[in-house]
Formats: C-alpha cells, structure tokens, sequence
C-alpha cells in the first residue's frame, strides 16, 4: 500500500517569510510621507510654553528662531543668558534684522510670499527679549509669527 | 519509468531583505523628525506707521490686561486668573456689536514668556468659543464646515483686535 507512506511522512511546513520586506517597506513609506528631514538642530535649550486651540503653521517660508540659553556639543547648558539661534547659527539682537534678509533673499518666491517666523522660546524668557525680537521681525519686514508651544493635556473646557 | 535528474536550481535565499529594510527603515527614523509645528499664529502691524489702520476709539472699547513682573495677570486693573480673563474677554467682545473693540495688553520686560503666552492663549479661547457659538447659532453647523462666505461674516463679527504697547527701555 504505498499510498500510506505518503500520509505518515507529512509534517507542517514552516511561515513563508518571504512577504516580510514588503511590509517593512509599507512601513518606510508611511513614515517618508509624515515626517520632514530635520535641517536645523537647536543649540539653545529650550522648553515651550504649553497651550490649547493651537494651529498648525504652515511648512513653506519657515524660518527657525529658537531663544533659550545656549547648550554645547554635547547639550550641556553653557551659559546663563538667553540666547538667540535663526535657522543654525547664533546671531546677536542687533544682528537679527539684517539676518533675516539674508536667509529671506536665499528662498524662492513662494517661500518669501508664506514667510512665516516661528518663535520657539524658552518659557522663562523675559519678555524684554521677546519684545525686542519682534521689534526686530518688523523692521525686517517678517510680520507673520507663530509662537510655537505644545498641546497641553489640561481640561478644555467646552470646546 | 523514468528518471529525472534533479536539476533544482536553489531559490535565492531572501532572509536578508528584512535586515535591509529594518536598516533604511532605522536610518530614516534617525535622521527625521515627526515635529508638527503648532503654535499660536500672529500678525505683527507693520513698522511704518502710514500702512497702519488709524481709527479713533474711545475708552469704553478697549479692554487693558496687564502683566507686570512677578507674572501677575491684571484685567481693567483688577487682578485675575487666566480662566476669568476669558470670561471677560468674551463677555467684552460678546457685548460690542458691530465689532468696534480693541483689547490692550501691556507687559512688563521682566515678566515670563510663559505667563504672556498663557494670557493670548486664553483671548484666543474666548474669541474660538464665542465664533463656535455663533457658527452653531447662525448656520446650524460647526466652525469647521463652514464656507468662506460664512467664515468671513463670523471674522467681520468677532474681528482679533490685540494691540501690544512696546516698552523699549
């Protein structure tokens, strides 16, 4: 009877595995369509204010000011004084205005047309600096701010 | 019977394109940032002075909130919390008609950048809940859907009117 042999040498074939990459692939896309490559890394630290009712801003003619105390290589706080940071460098309150006209003449037009400053500042900045700041965007013409911050977990109480 | 030789050419061994794609994956990961960048968008008037509105208000219309330095919310002089400052800002805005109010706000160099973010949080929260409840009353559905005609009548009725006086010494 050789049509029993058959049924006793029969065992459980192992997963195909072969369909793996391909879900890893989904998964690299997914996470290439909703992040953005980082281009500017702080070298100030900072903690945002939190809030509620917050809007997203927009992601074209984006220039990065972060104000907080400067940190070193390494993210230690180095000093005590708040500092200035646009897009990658430090620059000075006085340096400011003529700063952004630079990084304002490298964009295209779209981009200048939706230029959009977003103010990340430490939440313990006084507010003489902050003000100054935007004395500074005036006369360089930059009149769309946004002041960054997160979304607070607190009640929202009615909407 | 026959006999065939076995002429199996062996498959390509694919156990290593999971490895490769958990490196790109991984790379990816590293180098990029899930940051949505959310915050409070503004307007700052224009530095000269002919581009800005000049209208004539009167003191019943503006509404003064202060912040002096030990981060002390003042509204029309009378201290406040940030809840109660969005009561009033509603109540204030609500209570002008036609759109003719102007809210003041005043602070202190040496206050935190936390209490002045805190402080237009809540006006942003009075006026987003007062243009909800018109959206709701007037057109029956909420803010969101509403169309542009729709949306500009709301803003004409609750217009944001902040002025900031600069303290520049």
């Amino acid at each position: 009877m050789p049509r029993f042999r058959h049924i006793q040498k029969r065992s459980v074939p192992a997963l195909n595995l072969a369909a793996m990459p391909d879900l890893i692939f989904t998964v690299l896309f997914f996470f290439m369509l909703v992040t953005h490559m980082r281009d500017v890394s702080p070298q100030v630290r900072y903690t945002v204010p939190q809030g509620h009712h917050l809007e997203k801003s927009r992601s074209t003619g984006l220039l990065y000011l972060f104000i907080g105390r400067p940190i070193d290589a390494a993210g230690r706080v180095v000093g005590s004084e708040p500092c200035i940071q646009l897009n990658d460098r430090i620059v000075t309150l006085e340096q400011l205005p003529k700063e952004i006209e630079q990084q304002k003449a490298q964009m295209t037009d779209d981009a200048r047309s939706q230029l959009t400053v977003t103010i990340r500042a430490d939440r313990d900045t006084p507010m003489g600096l902050i003000t100054d700041v935007k004395q500074a965007l005036r006369r360089a013409g930059a009149l769309h701010v946004n002041y960054s911050a997160t979304l607070s977990r607190s009640q929202q109480t009615n909407n | 019977m026959f006999r065939r030789k076995q002429h199996d050419v062996p498959q390509l061994n694919t156990t290593s394109t999971a490895d490769i794609s958990f490196m790109l994956l991984v790379f990816f990961l590293v180098t990029s940032s899930m940051t949505t960048d959310k915050g409070l968008g503004r307007r700052l008037p224009p530095l000269d002075e002919q581009q800005q509105e000049r209208r004539d208000i009167s003191r019943s219309e503006v509404l003064q909130i202060s912040i002096d330095a030990q981060d002390a919310l003042f509204v029309d002089h009378q201290p406040a919390t940030a809840a109660r400052l969005q009561q009033v800002v509603e109540s204030f805005v609500a209570s002008r008609p036609d759109g003719r109010h102007v809210i003041a706000v005043e602070t202190d160099r040496h206050a935190s950048y936390n209490a002045y973010f805190e402080m237009q949080n809540a006006i942003i929260a009075a006026y987003r809940s007062l243009r909800r409840q018109m959206a709701l009353q007037r057109y029956g559905h909420p803010l969101e859907q509403c169309s542009q005609a729709e949306r500009d009548a709301i803003l004409q009725r609750y217009p944001l009117r902040i002025s900031e006086s600069i303290d520049t010494h």
